[in-house]
C-alpha cells in the first residue's frame, strides 16, 4: 500500500522562522487569529475613523490582481484589507518592507499573522521580491497590495512611484487597481505613536492592464508614472 | 484540586520539592561534566533548559486546579495533533483537522462537566469520555460524504482517526485523571515517572548503549538504555509510594511495568510514524526536544494504561 505523505515544508522550523518565510504554509490557528483580528480592525476603522469605501465594484470578482495605493500611514494596509470581502482575506498579500516588518517578533506577528504580508526586500534583492510577487499572481485568486512609493510619505504629498510595479505589470494581463486613501496622513503620520480619530476615505478606481508594453526600464517607468497619475486622479 | 488544596496536599508539596531537587542536581551534574570533565554537551544543556521551563509550567497548572490542568492538557493534545497533521500532510484537509480539534474539545468538556443525568458520581462525565471515539469516528466518516469526495479520503480518515484516538483521546486520559480522588498523586506520578523513564533511557543508552534495540525504528535506542529505564521505572513506585499509599505490591509492580514498558513503546510508536514519513522531529516547538509530540509520546501510551489499572483496583472518583 502506498500512501503519500506530504509533510509541511517548514516542519523543522520554530514559529518565528515559519512566519518569516514566504510563501507561508497554511496554518489553521494563524487563519483564525487573522480572521478575528480583521473583524476587530474593520469595526474599529468604521467606528473610530468613520471609514468609507467607494468604487468597490471596480474590484475584479475573480482572478488575481494587484492593488496600488498611496502610502501615508500604517492604516493604509488595514483600510485596503478591510475594503476586500472577508473571504478573500487570506488571499490578499500586502507587500511589506522586509527590513522593517520581518525583523522583530512583535512586528513579525503583526505582518505575518494580522495582515498576511509578503516580505518585500527594499534593498538589493528587489528582483527576487518581484519574482515572488509574479509567482504569487500566477495562482488565480491572489491579491497583491503594493505601495509603489516604497515608504510612507513624510509630508502628506504623494512621492514618485518606483518602477517595480511597472516591471511587474508590463506585458501581462494582470489587472492593476489604483486606489487612493485620504485622511490617513492626518490620522497617523510617520513618527506618531497612536492614530487620531480622523475620517478615512478609500476610493477604488477602474483596473488597468499593460499587456501592450514590452518589459524594460523605459516602459516600466512609463507604467509607474501612469499608475501614479491614476491614483492621483482619484484624490480629486 | 484547587490552589488551596494543592498547598495543603502533602503529595503536591513533595513533588514540588522532588522536581526542584532533580532539576538542581541535574544542573550540578551537567555543570560538572561541562566544566570539570570538559566534555561538550551543548545539546543536553538545551534539553535541560527546556525542562527548566516545562517543569514549572506543568506544576503551575496542576497547582492552579482541575479546570486549569484539564484545559492545559487538551491544549497540549491539540498542539501535538497539529504537529502530527503537519508531519503527515493531513493539515491541508481542514475539515478533518477541524473534526479532530472538535473531538479534543469534547475530551476537555467531558472531563470538566458532570454527567447531566444518571448515576455517575463525581466530576467528569466518564461514560461519554470513554465512548468518545465512536462519535468522532462517526463525524470523521461523515466528512467525505458531506463533501462528496473520494480521492485520498481513506488516507485522510485513517490519519485523522489515529490522530484523534492516539494523540487526542489516549493522551486525554491524563486530563480525566484530574477528576480522581487522588488526582495529585496519580497525575504527578504519571507525568514525573514517565519523564524520568525517558531521561533514564537516554542516559543509560548514552553511558552503556551498545546493542541496538529496534534498529529500523530508532537507530540510537539500545537494549542497555531500555533495560536501564525499566529498572528505574520498576523502582520508582516504591520510592514515590506516598503518591498512592494504598497501592499493594501487585499494583506497584503493575505501575512500574506500565511506565517502564509503556513509556518506551510510546516513544517508539511516534518514531515509527516519523521514520515512515522520513522526518527527524515532529516539530521545533521545544528547543532540545524537538516537537511537543516528541516530548509527550511516552505519556500518550502510559496515561490510559495507568488510568485503567488504577480504575480497576480502586474507586477513581
Amino acid at each position: 500500500m502506498n500512501w503519500s505523505y506530504e509533510p509541511a515544508g517548514d516542519l523543522d522550523q520554530p514559529m518565528a522562522e515559519r512566519l518569516r518565510r514566504f510563501p507561508r504554509e497554511p496554518d489553521l490557528s494563524v487563519y483564525a487569529a487573522r480572521s478575528c483580528a480583521s473583524l476587530i480592525i474593520r469595526s474599529w476603522l468604521r467606528l473610530y475613523h468613520r471609514f468609507e469605501v467607494s468604487g468597490a465594484e471596480h474590484l475584479p470578482a475573480d482572478g488575481s490582481f494587484v492593488i496600488v495605493a498611496n502610502h501615508a500611514s500604517h492604516l493604509d494596509t488595514l483600510c485596503i484589507l478591510s475594503a476586500l470581502p472577508l473571504r478573500k482575506l487570506h488571499r490578499a498579500f500586502p507587500a511589506a518592507a522586509q527590513d522593517y516588518f520581518f525583523v522583530s517578533i512583535p512586528r513579525l506577528a503583526i505582518a505575518a499573522v494580522v495582515v498576511n504580508a509578503l516580505p518585500f526586500g527594499r534593498r538589493g534583492n528587489i528582483r527576487n521580491s518581484l519574482e515572488m510577487c509574479r509567482h504569487l499572481l500566477e495562482n488565480a485568486g491572489n491579491i497583491l497590495i503594493l505601495f509603489p512609493e516604497g515608504t510612507r510619505t513624510r509630508n502628506g504629498q504623494m512621492d514618485e512611484f518606483k518602477p517595480g510595479i511597472g516591471l511587474l505589470a508590463a506585458g501581462t494581463q494582470i489587472p492593476i487597481v489604483p486606489c487612493y486613501l485620504s485622511g490617513a496622513f492626518e490620522a497617523w503620520p510617520k513618527g506618531k505613536i497612536l492614530p487620531r480619530p480622523r475620517r478615512l476615505r478609500l476610493k477604488i478606481g477602474a483596473p488597468k492592464t499593460y499587456a501592450g508594453f514590452a518589459a524594460g526600464k523605459e516602459s516600466s517607468l512609463q507604467i509607474s508614472a501612469d499608475l501614479r497619475s491614476a491614483v492621483a486622479a482619484l484624490a480629486l | 484540586m484547587s490552589p488551596q488544596a494543592a498547598l495543603h496536599s502533602e503529595v503536591f508539596r513533595n513533588y514540588f520539592f522532588i522536581m526542584l531537587g532533580v532539576l538542581v542536581i541535574a544542573g550540578l551534574v551537567l555543570s560538572f561534566v561541562t566544566w570539570v570533565l570538559k566534555k561538550p554537551i551543548t545539546s543536553i544543556w538545551a534539553t535541560y533548559k527546556s525542562w527548566l521551563i516545562m517543569a514549572p509550567v506543568v506544576l503551575g497548572f496542576v497547582f492552579a486546579g482541575r479546570a486549569a490542568i484539564i484545559i492545559f492538557l487538551c491544549f497540549i493534545a491539540m498542539m501535538g495533533f497539529k504537529e502530527f497533521a503537519r508531519a503527515t500532510g493531513l493539515y491541508r484537509d481542514w475539515w478533518m483537522v477541524g473534526a479532530v480539534y472538535l473531538g479534543i474539545i469534547a475530551i476537555g468538556i467531558t472531563s470538566l462537566i458532570r454527567q447531566p443525568q444518571g448515576d455517575e458520581a463525581g466530576e467528569g462525565w466518564y461514560g461519554l469520555f470513554i465512548v468518545l471515539p465512536v462519535y468522532v469516528v462517526a463525524l470523521i466518516v461523515l466528512i467525505p460524504i458531506v463533501r462528496n469526495r473520494v480521492q485520498g479520503q481513506l488516507q485522510s480518515m485513517a490519519l485523522a482517526l489515529v490522530g484523534f484516538v492516539y494523540i487526542g483521546w489516549m493522551f486525554g486520559h491524563l486530563a480525566f485523571l484530574a477528576n480522581a480522588n487522588n488526582a495529585y498523586g496519580y497525575l504527578l506520578y504519571v507525568i514525573f515517572a514517565t519523564e524520568i523513564n525517558d531521561v533514564a533511557a537516554f542516559t543509560c543508552g548514552k553511558l552503556f548503549g551498545k546493542h541496538p534495540f529496534r534498529s529500523n525504528i530508532s537507530p540510537k535506542k539500545t537494549w542497555e538504555g531500555a533495560i536501564g529505564a525499566m529498572l528505574v521505572s520498576m523502582a520508582l513506585p516504591w520510592v514515590l509510594r506516598f503518591s498512592f499509599p494504598y497501592f499493594g505490591t501487585l499494583q506497584l509492580v503493575l505501575t512500574g511495568l506500565i511506565v517502564g514498558i509503556g513509556g518506551q513503546m510510546g516513544d517508539l510508536s511516534i518514531s515509527v510514524i516519523k521514520r515512515d514519513i522520513g522526518i527527524k522531529d515532529m516539530g521545533a516547538g521545544i528547543p532540545g526536544h524537538g516537537g511537543i509530540l516528541d516530548r509527550i509520546d511516552s505519556l500518550i501510551y502510559v496515561a490510559p494504561l495507568f488510568f485503567h489499572m488504577a480504575g480497576y483496583y480502586y474507586f477513581m472518583r
